[in-house]
C-alpha cells in the first residue's frame, strides 16, 4: 500500500523521506511521476508531498545578483515572472514548451530537474544559465552545479532520504543573450526531438546546453570571442561545441536527423542568442 | 464581439454561400448543438462516469507479443488478491469457442490458445475493485511460446509466412491457405489499348500507414445481468442494434433480452462501429452474476482499432493534353488478426482507386492481407484516403511530367455531372457539380498568384461512396403542449446528430427548437437503426424523421377533421402548420383542439429504407457521394524538414447544409484528422509486434498548434442530394485527399516528391538531402553546383 505524506515542515519532510528508503519520494506537482505511477515505470512507496511545507525556501527570491527557486515554483509561475523573463529569456521560452498551460500550472521547475530526463525541456537553458542546486537531507546542506547534478538518465546527484530545496540562477552578465530552440514532431504539446539552449557571453564566449542528444542533458563551451559573422569561426565553433552529442535512434527521430538538426537549432540559438545582447554592454 | 462559431458562418457568408432554404425555421441555420453545453462543461456523462454501485471491476491479462500459443496460464496468485471474484480464461467459456464479426465470424470472445495481436485478451479478471483487479491481472502468469508473427505486408505475403487465421475458418475458400484475407477486381476499358495513345506513363508505389482513431474518450462496457436472464450492456457503441444483435447471437437470447444502452461516445470515428469486448463482458457478467465494467485505457483502445495500411502500385497514363488514358492499380491493404469489417473497407475503397476522373480503361486488382496487428476497422473515409493519397500523388506527377499544374489536370479530367467514373457492369456517376468544388478550392487558395521562396500549393481531391444500403427508423410524438419528442437511433458522438432532428422538428412540426427533445442510445425504447456509419445519418435518418413528422401532420389533420367536423378535403397539411378553410393554423394549436380535452398525443413513424443489390460489388449502389477539393499552402524549413501550413482550404459538395455551423466543424474537424495521417500519426511495431508509440506520448495527433495558420472550409450548394432539403452526408469529405493536396504543395515549395507517409518533419528532411546530394553529385559532374531551392527541378525520390 503506497503511503501518502503532506507534511508541514521541512523537517517532518525530510524524515519523512529518510524512513521511505529509496522508494520515498518527493511530490510536487505529480506531472511526470503519477504518469509513471500510472504506466508502472515508477514503483513507490511513499508520497512525501511538499506543497504544504511552509518552512522550505520561498517559490521565488530575487536579489541583486540571482534569483532563488524553491521546490514549489512551478512553470506557470516561472514563465510570467518579469525578472526571470528579463534576465532568463530561454529558460522562459523553454519552459513554455513544457506540456500545457494545465501541466505548466502544476509542474514544478525543481521537480523537472530532479526527473532528469535527457530531454527536458528547461535543462539546457539551466545548465548554460549555470543553475546551482541545494540538496538537503537530516545531515544538513550540500551544492552542486546543474551538470554536476545530473547523473544519467532518470539519475541525480539526490539521493533517498534527500531533497533538492533550491535552485539558484545568477544574473547573466550585463552584456550577455540567451536563447533556446528545439525540434518536435509537432507543434503543440511534444517532447523534444532535438533541444538546445545557447548563451552568448559579454566576451563573446559560448554555452550551450543540450537535450535529447544524449543520456543527460549536456553542457559545453567555447571561450570567447566567437566571430559569429564569419561561417569558418562559427562552424569551426559548431564542431567544438556538439562533439559530446551522441544522439540515439529512437521512435522520435534516428541519430543522423538529430545530429544534422542539431547544428541547424544550435546555429539559430547562438545567433538568436547573439541578437539578445545589449550593445552597450558589450566586451566584444 | 462575435464567437468564433459566428466568425464561422461569416466567413461562409461572406464567400457568398449559403441559401436559407427556410428563412423562417430552424433549418438552414447554425443552430448550437443539441447537448453542447453539458458537452463542453463537462457535464454529460460517458460510459465512464456512469455509476453502478456494487459492480465488479474487470482487468484483462495479455502477453507482450503479437503472436503466441498459449501453452498455460496460472492464476492461482491472482486469485489469492483479496476482492479477486474470478480469473476466466477460454477453458471458462463455452467450447468451441463462440466467435463474432462483421464480415466473417472469426473473432474469439477471449484468445483460444492463440494470441493473433499484442494486446489480445487471454485472460480477464473481475474483482470488487479496478486496484484488485489490476493487481491481480499482472499477477497471472501466462506460459506462452512466441510464433513468427506476420507483421507486415511483405512478411504476411512471403511464401511459407506463418498463417494468421486458422484455415479451418475459411472452409473451402480459395484464399483459404493464405493470409489474404479477400480480393476486389475492378476493371473497365482497355488498358494495353490506352497505352497506345500515352504519351507519358508514371509509375510509382505510395504506402500509408497504420493509424489509429485516438478518440479522446477510450470507451468501455458494463454488462448488466437483468433478472429475467437477460442483459442489460452499456457501451459507447456508433451500431447499437449491431451489438444487440451479436450480443444475443453469441449468448442464444432473444432480442427482447439483450437492452443495450449507448451513452454518447466522445468520439467514433469508425472505430466504435462493431463488438470488440462486449461479448467478453457479458459472459463475465451471466457467469458472475454481478454487474461487470471495464473501462478502457487509451493504449487498450489503440489495441483494439485501427485503420488499415496501405501500399499501392499505381501506373498511369497521360495523353499530351494530360487527359489521363489508363489507370492500373494493385493495393494491398495491412489489414489485422481479425476481419472485423476491414474486407470491405478494402473493396470499398478500391472501388474509387481511379477516383473521380474519366479515365477509359482501368484494372484495380486489391486484397485485404492479414497480419499479426490490430484488427483494422472502418476509419473515417473507409479506405478512400489510401487510394487517394496515391491516385492524387500521380496526377500530380503526370501534371509535372507535362508542363501542366495540378488544378489543370484535374479540371481536364474531373467528370461532370451525371458523368460515369466507375465504369463497366457496377457502374457509378457523379451526382454533384463537382467541379465547383474544385474551382472555389482553387479560388480560396489564391492558385496561380505568386508565392514567396520556400512556400508551395497544391491541390487534389477525393470522393468516397456513402452508405450502399440502410434501414433507418423513427419515432416523433407531438405532445398535447405542442412539444415534441423524437426517437432516433442515430448515435451522437460529437458530430451533432441530434442538433439536425431537432431542427428537422422543429420546423416540420412548428414547435419551438428548445421543446423538441431527442431519445436516442436505448435498443429498448428507441427504434431501429441499422448504423451510425458512412455519413448516412443526415440522408437517413433524417428522412425517417422527416416522414415521421408528416405521419404526425396526417394523424393531427385526420383527428382535427373528427373533432371540429370539418371535412378532411378541406383540410391540408404543410410543414408546421394545418391549412383550415379559415386560414392556417400553427400545428401546435391545430394539435390542441384536435386531442381536446382528453389531451394525449401523436404519434408518427418515419422509415428510410435503401435496398441493397446483391451482384454489386459494394452491395448496391451508393446512396450518395461525399466529393471534397483541398488546397494548401505550406512553407518547408529545409534544414529542419518542417513544415508550416500557412493555408488550407477544403471545399465539400454538401447538396444543402441543414446546419452551415455543423458542416464547418465537420470539415474543419475531418481537414485537421487528414493532417494527422498526412504530417504525423503512424503505428510503429516492433520485431515482436508490438506497438513502439502505444500510447498518447509517442503517438501525434494534431493539436490546436498545428492547425494551419489560415484553415477555411466552404460549402458547395445545389440541393441535389438525397436527403432532407436536397442535404448530403459531408462528414469524412474533408479528410480524403488532405496527403495528396499536402504531398504536392510539399513538392512544389522544396522540389522533392515523398510518396510515403506521413511527412514527418525527419522524411522530409531526409528527401531534401539526398536531393541535394543528387544535385550536387550532378553538379561536379557538369559544373558549378547551382542551388535554387524553390526553382530546382522536382527530384522524384
Amino acid at each position: 500500500m503506497t503511503e501518502y505524506h503532506r507534511p508541514t515542515s521541512r523537517a517532518d519532510a525530510l524524515a519523512a523521506l529518510a524512513a521511505g528508503g529509496p522508494r520515498a519520494r518527493p511530490l510536487v506537482g505529480g506531472t511526470d511521476l503519477l504518469v509513471g505511477l500510472r504506466h508502472h515505470h515508477d514503483a513507490v512507496d511513499a508520497f512525501v508531498d511538499l506543497k504544504g511545507v511552509t518552512d522550505l525556501p520561498e517559490p521565488v527570491v530575487v536579489t541583486d545578483d540571482a534569483v532563488r527557486i524553491g521546490p514549489t515554483f512551478t512553470m506557470g509561475e516561472l514563465v510570467g515572472h518579469p525578472v526571470v523573463r528579463a534576465w532568463f529569456p530561454a529558460l522562459v521560452e523553454a519552459a513554455l514548451t513544457v506540456g500545457s498551460v494545465a501541466i505548466r500550472n502544476r509542474a514544478s521547475l525543481i521537480g523537472n530537474s530532479c526527473n532528469a530526463s535527457p530531454a527536458a525541456d528547461t535543462a539546457p537553458p539551466l545548465l548554460v544559465h549555470g543553475a546551482r542546486v541545494t540538496i538537503t537531507s537530516l545531515d544538513g546542506d550540500r551544492t552542486a552545479s546543474l551538470d554536476e547534478f545530473f547523473l544519467g538518465p532518470r539519475r541525480t546527484l539526490c539521493g533517498p532520504g534527500e531533497l533538492v530545496t533550491r535552485l539558484d540562477l545568477p544574473r547573466p552578465a550585463p552584456g550577455s543573450g540567451s536563447a533556446f530552440r528545439r525540434l518536435t514532431r509537432r507543434r503543440g504539446v511534444d517532447l523534444a526531438t532535438v533541444s538546445v539552449a545557447a548563451r552568448v557571453g559579454p566576451d563573446g564566449g559560448l554555452v550551450v546546453g543540450m537535450g535529447a542528444v544524449g543520456p543527460r542533458p549536456l553542457r559545453t563551451e567555447v571561450p570567447g570571442p566567437v566571430d559569429l559573422t564569419d561561417d569558418t569561426s562559427l562552424d569551426r565553433a559548431l564542431d567544438e561545441l556538439l562533439a559530446v552529442a551522441t544522439p540515439i535512434t529512437d521512435v522520435r527521430g534516428s541519430r543522423e536527423y538529430r545530429l544534422a538538426t542539431l547544428r541547424v537549432l544550435t546555429k539559430r540559438a547562438v545567433l538568436a542568442a547573439a541578437d539578445r545582447r545589449d550593445p552597450r554592454e558589450m566586451a566584444s | 464581439m462575435t464567437t468564433a462559431p459566428e466568425r464561422a458562418i461569416e466567413q461562409r457568408d461572406a464567400l457568398g454561400e449559403p441559401s436559407d432554404p427556410y428563412p423562417q425555421g430552424q433549418v438552414g441555420r447554425p443552430v448550437l448543438r443539441y447537448g453542447g453545453g453539458d458537452r463542453t462543461s463537462g457535464a454529460q456523462r460517458f460510459v465512464a462516469d456512469l455509476r453502478f454501485p456494487g459492480s465488479l471491476q474487470v482487468a484483462l491479462v495479455t502477453v507482450p507479443v503479437g503472436c503466441a500459443d498459449v501453452l498455460g496460464i496460472d492464476a492461482t496468485a491472482a486469485r489469492a488478491v483479496p476482492g479477486v471474484v474470478d480469473v476466466v480464461t477460454a477453458a471458462d467459456l463455452p467450447s468451441p469457442m463462440p466467435r463474432f464479426g462483421v464480415s466473417h465470424t472469426d473473432r474469439p470472445v477471449l484468445a483460444d490458445g492463440r494470441v493473433n495481436y499484442h494486446g489480445e485478451p487471454v485472460a480477464a479478471v473481475v474483482a470488487e475493485t479496478l486496484d484488485a483487479a489490476q493487481v491481480a491481472a499482472r499477477a497471472v502468469r501466462v506460459d506462452f511460446r512466441e510464433l513468427p508473427g506476420v507483421y507486415t505486408l511483405d512478411d504476411a505475403l512471403a511464401p511459407g509466412a506463418h498463417r494468421v487465421q486458422d484455415p479451418s475458418l475459411r472452409p473451402g475458400h480459395a484464399l483459404a491457405d493464405s493470409n489474404v484475407l479477400e480480393e476486389a477486381h475492378y476493371t473497365w476499358g482497355d488498358v494495353e489499348a490506352e497505352e497506345a495513345r500515352t504519351e507519358v506513363v508514371v509509375e510509382e508505389t505510395y504506402t500509408f500507414p497504420m493509424v489509429t482513431h485516438f478518440p479522446i474518450e477510450p470507451g468501455g462496457t458494463v454488462a448488466v445481468p437483468t433478472d429475467a436472464g437477460g442483459l442489460d450492456v452499456y457501451s459507447p457503441v456508433q451500431h447499437p442494434y449491431l451489438l444487440q444483435r451479436t450480443l444475443a447471437s453469441v449468448l442464444g437470447l432473444p432480442l427482447n433480452q439483450v437492452r443495450v444502452f449507448a451513452p454518447d461516445p466522445g468520439g467514433g470515428f469508425g472505430g466504435k462501429q462493431n463488438p470488440k469486448l462486449e461479448p467478453l463482458l457479458a459472459f463475465l457478467a451471466l457467469r458472475t452474476r454481478r454487474t461487470c465494467r471495464l473501462v478502457l485505457s487509451l493504449e487498450e483502445t489503440f489495441q483494439s482499432m485501427r485503420r488499415a495500411g496501405c501500399r499501392i502500385a499505381a501506373r498511369t497514363g497521360f495523353a499530351a493534353d494530360g487527359a489521363l488514358t489508363f489507370h492500373s492499380v494493385d493495393a494491398d491493404f495491412l489489414i489485422g488478426a481479425y476481419a472485423d469489417v476491414a474486407p470491405r473497407v478494402m473493396g470499398k475503397g478500391s472501388y474509387v482507386a481511379a477516383g473521380p476522373y474519366r479515365i477509359p480503361g482501368v484494372r484495380i486488382d486489391a486484397r485485404a492481407v492479414m497480419t499479426n496487428t490490430t484488427p483494422s476497422t472502418a476509419f473515417r473515409g473507409f479506405g478512400s484516403p489510401q487510394v487517394s493519397w496515391a491516385l492524387e500523388s500521380q496526377l500530380d506527377a503526370g501534371a509535372r511530367r507535362l508542363g501542366l499544374d495540378g488544378l489543370e489536370v484535374r479540371r481536364r479530367n474531373l467528370v461532370a455531372k451525371g458523368e460515369a467514373f466507375v465504369r463497366g457492369e457496377s457502374a457509378a456517376a457523379a451526382d454533384g457539380e463537382w467541379h465547383q468544388s474544385l474551382e472555389k478550392a482553387a479560388e480560396l487558395i489564391g492558385w496561380g498568384t505568386p508565392l514567396p521562396p520556400g512556400r508551395g500549393r497544391g491541390i487534389a481531391v477525393g470522393i468516397k461512396p456513402g452508405a450502399t444500403s440502410g434501414l433507418s427508423q423513427s419515432l416523433v410524438r407531438l405532445l398535447a403542449d405542442g412539444s415534441a419528442i423524437v426517437y432516433a437511433g442515430t448515435s451522437d458522438m460529437g458530430q451533432g446528430a441530434r442538433t439536425l432532428w431537432q431542427q428537422i422538428v422543429a420546423d416540420e412540426l412548428g414547435a419551438p427548437l428548445d421543446q423538441v427533445s431527442v431519445v436516442s442510445g436505448d435498443t429498448g425504447t428507441v427504434p431501429f437503426d441499422l448504423q451510425t456509419s458512412a455519413s448516412r445519418s443526415t440522408v437517413f435518418m433524417g428522412s425517417a424523421v422527416l416522414e415521421a413528422c408528416k405521419d404526425v401532420r396526417q394523424r393531427v389533420l385526420a383527428l382535427y377533421a373528427e373533432s371540429t367536423g370539418v371535412p378532411p378535403e378541406q383540410l391540408e397539411e404543410r410543414p408546421g402548420v394545418l391549412v383550415t378553410p379559415d386560414g392556417e393554423l400553427g400545428l401546435p394549436e391545430a394539435a390542441r383542439v384536435a386531442l381536446g380535452s382528453l389531451r394525449g398525443e401523436f404519434m408518427g413513424q418515419g422509415t428510410r429504407r435503401l435496398r441493397g443489390k446483391g451482384k454489386h460489388p459494394l452491395g448496391g449502389d451508393a446512396a450518395f457521394y461525399e466529393f471534397n477539393a483541398t488546397a494548401i499552402e505550406v512553407e518547408v524549413d529545409r534544414e529542419t524538414g518542417e513544415l508550416l501550413l500557412t493555408r488550407h482550404v477544403t471545399v465539400s459538395d454538401v447538396g444543402t447544409e441543414l446546419n452551415p455551423l455543423q458542416v464547418v466543424s465537420q470539415d474543419e474537424g475531418a481537414a485537421i484528422m487528414g493532417l494527422g495521417h498526412s504530417q504525423m500519426e503512424q503505428l510503429l511495431l516492433d520485431e515482436h509486434g508490438r506497438i513502439r508509440n502505444l500510447g498518447a506520448l509517442d503517438y501525434r495527433i494534431p493539436t490546436f498548434k498545428d492547425v494551419p495558420v489560415e484553415l477555411v472550409s466552404a460549402a458547395v450548394e445545389n440541393h441535389d442530394g438525397p436527403g432532407p432539403y436536397g442535404s448530403k452526408g459531408i462528414s469524412e469529405g474533408a479528410l480524403l485527399c488532405t496527403a495528396g493536396a499536402l504531398g504536392a504543395a510539399v513538392a512544389d515549395a522544396a522540389g522533392v516528391v515523398i510518396r510515403d507517409l506521413p511527412l514527418t518533419p525527419e522524411r522530409v528532411w531526409a528527401a531534401i538531402q539526398a536531393a541535394e546530394a543528387a544535385e550536387q553529385d550532378a553538379g561536379s559532374a557538369e559544373g558549378p553546383a547551382r542551388h535554387h531551392p524553390h526553382r530546382s527541378p522536382v527530384t522524384e525520390e
